[in-house]
């Protein structure tokens, strides 16, 4: 017995070590792999000249390689912050609510932060203040489907799931109304156009607006995470632990919340990667946040700049990227509903 | 120890336990009968800490439990909840190291210390071949050892399991009597809930609940008596003591029916 502890040991060790080291080295790989790919592909030689370049070394990378790659990195990278984001949410949120169903989309929240930002793009907002408005909405859907579910007679994990599908309905409606009686030349394309999901107009300066909030989200659900074990327990558990429920879960909600959000902000409504990744995190990582959490985040960074490539690369017209995870995500949601029934 | 004065509390809409006294010390388990709905469960939700004491007090080790914050109550009070199923599935090792969480800031992880609590809890209760083991995958027996575990390395004075027999067949019933009355020796404080009062261990104390009251503490023999029961239940009970085949005593108490067995 001792003997396959110790194996055992070494083994789970040996998973742990991999995923510490391989997954970064994996996710620069992807980060770097795609700064190349596109309709103007640049060969790894130019990439090299390029950054050497912007750090003032040597050499001079060509001209038009060189603001190729300064929009690309912006794309890559929001790409990178916003899978990490929405991965960490649902990661998040699936603990939160005690519910291995749940995610951003599927609360609405993602649908109530588009419906907040569409209205501060219509009401003429500036950057920040769009960015308020999908919080507010991203936290009002949130709360709508706390209050809904706890009333109701229905089984937690059911009853969280339709009251979200209700809520993304009602902003969806809502989403509709508004570019109903916005302006067809300027107001109406914008909003259609960022939530179908793209990443194509994003740019430096939608990034660096986007990116401070998500930095801060992440931090505080990174540094806290090992407490999200607490609240995936009952209550009165929990509580018996000596966790602060009420606290510690409005402490994470918000935090998801706003990752929520400001994926939105920045990316539009990329579904199904908040639901997808922290499975598949899971069952690489198993169940402990500690490691749950990086892990998550990290295949999700890496995943969206993948289904991201394949976006901007897979058809020499350009996909929008909600349609290009969605494609992949449905199934996905089909298998693990086909999973749970069966055990 | 455990020290309960005129306690009263409920959900809001009115208080549940109406005032309940009692004393227990370390090293005595507490076992609390009573009729369903009596109460038993908010009295342990009131020492829990996770419904307000609306009047009189609850004392662990001479504090009074009312305005400690949850990591504080989480160092003098464990919680065993009953057999239940973690939407996730979390490794044995993983689920007791839990127990720890009362010991180290939110802003940390269980360090090397928690995780060597954690296996010396497992190797207490013999259960270490387990730790990696999914925890959803274990018999309702080996979690509730586990959930014990747990509470040892939280290294609480008092333990307070609501019902943890109702699951269990009798191997397993008679492994928690045993690990309970093995708690208790080595001076925690063990508080249960139970509908089986025959069981209740050598050296206890009973706290029969009837209507959010106290209707008897005291030693099992005082209080265990047809009168109460039947006062309690509402329904004739006979108690029976008798031997076993090592010549312990043993009370048994038996519903029983005016015209039971002669066929109606």
């Amino acid at each position: 017995m001792e003997r396959e502890c110790g194996e055992i040991r070494a083994v789970r060790q040996w998973r742990d070590r991999l995923l510490a080291l391989g997954l970064p080295a994996l996710l620069l790989a992807v980060l770097l792999f795609s700064l190349g790919v596109g309709y103007y592909p640049i060969s790894p030689s130019q990439l090299v000249r390029a950054f050497f370049s912007w750090f003032g070394v040597q050499g001079e990378a060509l001209p038009q390689a060189d603001v190729i790659l300064k929009l690309r990195l912006a794309r890559v990278l929001s790409a990178a912050l916003i899978g990490a984001s929405l991965s960490a949410a649902g990661c998040v949120y699936q603990g939160m609510f005690r519910n291995p169903l749940v995610s951003p989309d599927i609360l609405g929240v993602s649908s109530g932060a588009g419906l907040g930002a569409s209205l501060a793009i219509l009401a003429g907002a500036a950057n920040w203040g769009v960015q308020l408005a999908a919080f507010l909405g991203g936290g009002a859907a949130v709360a709508a489907c706390c209050l809904i579910s706890r009333r109701s007679a229905h089984s937690q994990t059911l009853s969280l799931v339709l009251s979200g599908s209700m809520v993304m309905a009602l902003c969806n409606a809502g989403v509709t109304a508004i570019k109903y009686v916005a302006n067809p030349s300027d107001v109406l394309p914008q909003i259609t156009f960022w939530l179908m999901g793209s990443l194509t107009k994003t740019d430096m300066e939608a990034l660096l607006w986007s990116a401070p909030p998500m930095a801060a989200g992440l931090a505080v659900i990174f540094v806290l995470r090992w407490r999200i074990n607490l609240l995936t327990l009952e209550e009165e558990e929990a509580r018996s632990l000596g966790a602060d429920v009420g606290r510690d879960r409005l402490i994470f909600i918000a935090a998801s919340t706003l990752l929520s959000a400001c994926a939105v902000c920045l990316g539009g409504l990329i579904g199904w990667v908040g639901l997808m990744i922290p499975h598949m995190a899971r069952s690489l990582a198993g169940a402990d946040y500690g490691r749950l959490l990086p892990v998550s985040a990290g295949l999700g960074a890496g995943y969206l700049v993948l289904m991201d490539d394949l976006a901007r690369s897979l058809l020499s017209v350009e996909l929008p990227l909600g349609v290009v995870t969605a494609i992949v995500g449905a199934p996905f949601f089909v298998w693990l509903i086909l999973k749970r029934k069966g055990g | 120890m455990l020290e309960l004065q005129n306690v009263r509390g409920g959900y809001g809409g009115g208080d549940v336990v109406k005032g309940v006294s009692c004393r227990v010390e370390s090293g005595e388990i507490l076992c609390v009968v009573g009729p369903n709905g009596c109460g038993k469960t908010t009295l342990f939700r009131l020492i829990l800490g996770s419904l307000p004491v609306t009047g009189g007090s609850i004392r662990i080790d001479g504090r009074d439990t009312g305005g400690l914050s949850p990591r504080e109550l989480a160092g003098l009070v464990a919680y065993i909840p009953q057999y239940h199923a973690p939407v996730f599935a979390y490794t044995v090792l993983e689920v007791v190291t839990m127990g720890r969480a009362s010991h180290f800031s939110a802003f940390e992880a269980p360090k090397r210390i928690d995780r060597e609590a954690a296996w010396a809890a497992l190797e207490k209760m013999n259960i270490e071949h387990l730790a990696h083991k999914k925890y959803t995958a274990l018999s309702g027996g080996q979690r509730q050892l586990v959930l014990i575990a747990r509470a040892v390395c939280q290294s609480a004075k008092v333990f307070v399991m609501d019902e943890p027999a109702a699951s269990l067949d009798f191997a397993n019933h008679q492994l928690l009597t045993e690990v309970a009355e093995d708690l208790a020796a080595r001076g925690y404080c063990v508080v249960m809930s139970t509908h089986s009062p025959e069981y209740s261990a050598a050296g206890s104390k009973i706290l029969l609940m009837s209507q959010g009251r106290a209707a008897g503490f005291g030693e099992p023999r005082e209080v265990i008596t047809p009168e109460n029961l039947e006062q309690v239940y509402g329904i004739e009970m006979d108690v029976i003591t008798v031997q076993d085949r090592y010549g312990t005593e043993r009370t048994i108490c038996l519903p029983v029916r005016a015209n039971h067995g002669r066929g109606s």
